[in-house]
């Protein structure tokens, strides 16, 4: 037996609107990246695509999506990615974009470059910051983004929840 | 590296990679009698729009020529640029209407010389 390879692809929803955070399910940003492959790509893409994807992991509060198909089809994915110009949910559509982070062949990479990508934001959050609450503030959250990397290690490859607040 | 000297060759053997940029299509278009012929840029538009169907915006954008068009035999030369033959062979195929009236496309000959297509062998009439 030989076991499919699938290829997941993190992003993250970038929005002008902070009223966009609350249309981010499931099931809005996998008809948008859908439609966006139908549109690019046509029904052969589409069909291309459809073998295996999910929306593996969805965080609407940092905006994070982890998408998933076949290793075959990753390019047609990518590429159609950035025509992904609005989420639709209901009855409220608002322009954003979906930033590809990494691409990676488990979750557990991606994870592991989801919490390497957020301490090196926080670390430039802190390089700006103005006032002393802020700095305090963010130096803490460091420290806990540790403490959560140390939890997700011993944590199984399926587990998703190893994204820390920034 | 001093080498043994060889026997005299007897052959040569030459390999050609396909390297041609282009790749050339005689199809033939079947519609049922009595409908309305398409004119060269309707023509050309069918074949746009069974592109756009199949592979999305990125087929529409496949550079396809059409070379030659007969309006009475409806049959025509496309040229495309070869790393899109598979794209385009496989759109003509699965079309399936024009203007609600259902067609095929029939692709006859397919070569990256323009040259072969002046001819074919299937065509011709043995004594």
């Amino acid at each position: 037996m030989v076991r499919f390879k699938n290829r997941y692809v993190l992003c993250e929803v970038v929005s002008e609107d902070p009223r966009c955070r609350q249309c981010i399910e499931e099931r809005a940003v996998g008809l948008a990246v859908r439609d966006a492959i139908g549109r690019v790509h046509g029904d052969y893409g589409l069909a291309c695509c459809s073998i295996s994807f999910t929306v593996k992991y969805l965080n609407a509060y940092t905006g994070t999506v982890l998408l998933r198909c076949r290793k075959d089809s990753y390019r047609l994915l990518c590429s159609a990615l950035p025509f992904v110009r609005q989420l639709e949910s209901r009855a409220q559509r608002y322009p954003c974009f979906l930033n590809t982070l990494h691409i990676g062949g488990t979750i557990r990479t991606c994870q592991k470059f989801l919490i390497q990508y957020n301490r090196r934001q926080l670390l430039m959050l802190l390089q700006n910051c103005t006032n002393e609450e802020e700095r305090q503030c963010i130096q803490k959250s460091l420290l806990s983004c540790s403490i959560t990397e140390e939890q997700s290690h011993s944590g199984d490859e399926e587990d998703d929840d190893g994204t820390e607040t920034d | 590296m001093a080498r043994a000297e060889p026997p005299a060759a007897t052959f040569e053997r030459r390999v050609l990679r396909s390297a041609a940029e282009h790749h050339y299509l005689r199809v033939r278009l079947e519609l049922p009698d009595g409908g309305a012929r398409p004119s060269v840029a309707q023509f050309k538009q069918l074949v746009v729009s069974a592109l756009r169907e199949l592979h999305g915006e990125v087929g529409a954008a496949l550079p396809v020529d059409v070379l030659i068009y007969e309006e009475k035999t409806l049959s025509a030369i496309l040229r495309v640029i070869s790393s899109g033959l598979v794209k385009l062979w496989s759109a003509l195929t699965l079309l399936g209407f024009y203007q609600n009236r259902r067609c095929a496309f029939r692709v006859l000959q397919t070569s990256p010389f323009l040259l072969a297509l002046s001819g074919n062998s299937r065509e011709l009439v043995l004594d």
